[in-house]
């Protein structure tokens, strides 16, 4: 076994110690960078922990052309199933990149 | 800019203004986009002191962006037809002087900054007045209309402006090379629905909180003009309005600044024809849809290489949630 804290755990305490001891004592021009180093210090953690087996795989590549080509479009046998699938990958996505846009 | 390329700005404009007593008091570089530099310049002149921006190139250009030589064009065209526009001054296509063309303007007071402005409920007279006054600055804009010589460079109007974005943006995703299939999903949506064409207008194409500065008394200058084009107007009314520009301040529909309805009533008093709705929430999704594709290609810059940076990587982490609105859009009748 690896050490623990493990790298979400450390990157959530380093975090907290950027946001309350660092950022007050930063000039306030920094503040905006300081900031950003917060944020994809939570986004590093937050992907670390995604559960990606819980999105049944497919091609995206192929999914793409498709959806262009009008082959999912309201009507199909398809468009249900792959607007739930779209739903999905969104929402695991978001849930890392931005979680509050979930609501 | 160093001591040498200051100084043959000065004589530079000096020889523009007519005043060989001019002298440059302060030369600062303001926070500037990835796009463009802007430099705050305090002159003093024989009419007295002068307060100047300066606008030109960084080394990183988006392909997709005019030519600071255009956008001066852009804002002469603007200030003549009576949009709120910083006043266009001098224009410099020499590279020589400072490194890159630039063009001067004259500097308007006020703020700009997104998360600042939509929590300052009495900036630009209240979120009413100052939803209506941005309003009739688009329907000033919409006015300039082609064919005109002077914007030349802005090509031939598309037929149809709204089919051409969906082919532009794809065509960037297809560049792009990495499958985007809820951008697409977006997209073909978009497609099925489209609205027929209007008649071209010149359509700032980036009319959005951040870009619009702002003072308690209204809008200062309407600013950021390099992705101006021939297009259907109702794009720049629906991307003030797309909620990814809000700022989080949702509920105040026009760009997290005052009310839908205050801007539709400001653009028809202006305009002398009524806002179509159905059409400006077209847009909306359009709008959703292409700057998805733009924070796409910005995090691409970063993973190339090209330009690492924190804000252009985090820029990409934008796209999930736009994927998620996206999807909303799409469902929506």
């Amino acid at each position: 076994m690896l050490e623990r804290p493990d790298g979400p755990d450390l990157l959530a305490t380093a975090r907290e110690v950027l946001l309350k001891e660092l950022l007050p004592a930063l000039p306030p021009e920094r503040a905006f960078a300081a900031r950003m180093v917060a944020n994809a210090m939570a986004i590093a953690a937050r992907e670390a922990q995604a559960d990606l087996s819980a999105l049944a795989p497919r091609d995206l590549a192929v999914l793409a052309r498709a959806i262009r080509e009008g082959r999912h479009d309201p009507g199909t046998p398809t468009h249900d199933a792959v607007r739930a699938w779209l739903g999905d990958y969104a929402r695991l996505r978001a849930s890392v990149s931005a979680p509050k846009a979930l609501g | 800019m160093d001591e040498a390329a200051l100084t043959r700005l000065r004589d530079w404009l000096a020889a523009a203004q007519g005043d060989p007593s001019l002298r440059s008091a302060n030369a600062r570089k303001l926070s500037g986009g990835a796009i463009q530099q802007n430099w705050a310049l305090d002159v003093e002149t024989i009419g007295g002191p002068q307060r100047w921006v300066l606008r030109t190139d960084s080394a990183a250009v988006l392909a997709v962006s005019l030519p600071r030589t255009a956008e001066y064009a852009l804002l002469r065209a603007a200030w003549a037809a009576g949009v709120t526009v910083p006043e266009p001054l001098y224009l410099c296509a020499d590279a020589r002087v400072i490194g890159a063309p630039f063009f001067v303007m004259r500097r308007v007071e006020g703020t700009a900054l997104g998360p600042r402005v939509v929590k300052d409920s009495a900036l630009g007279g209240g979120r009413e007045q100052l939803a209506q006054a941005l309003g009739r600055e688009l329907a000033c804009i919409h006015r300039i209309r082609p064919p005109r010589a002077d914007l030349g460079f802005l090509g031939d109007p598309p037929a149809d402006a709204g089919r051409a974005a969906i082919s532009t943006l794809r065509g960037r995703l297809d560049d792009a090379g990495t499958p985007r299939p809820v951008i697409e999903w977006g997209l073909r949506a978009a497609e099925r629905r489209a609205p027929p064409p209007v008649p071209p207008v010149l359509v700032h194409n980036d009319f959005r909180t951040g870009n619009l500065m702002l003072d308690a008394s209204g809008v200062t200058g309407v600013l950021d003009w390099e992705f101006a084009a021939w297009g259907d107007g109702h794009a720049d009314l629906g991307w003030l309005c797309a909620k990814c520009w809000r700022f989080g301040n949702v509920a105040q529909e026009a760009g997290g600044l005052g009310p839908r309805a205050a801007l539709y009533e400001g653009y028809a008093a202006e305009s002398g024809a009524p806002v179509e709705d159905a059409r400006v929430r077209w847009w909306e999704l359009m709008a959703h849809l292409r700057w998805a594709v733009i924070a796409a290609d910005q995090a691409q810059r970063h993973l190339s290489g090209e330009e690492r940076s924190l804000e252009l990587a985090l820029t990409g982490h934008i796209v999930p949630e736009l994927e998620w609105e996206i999807l909303a859009m799409a469902d929506a009748p």
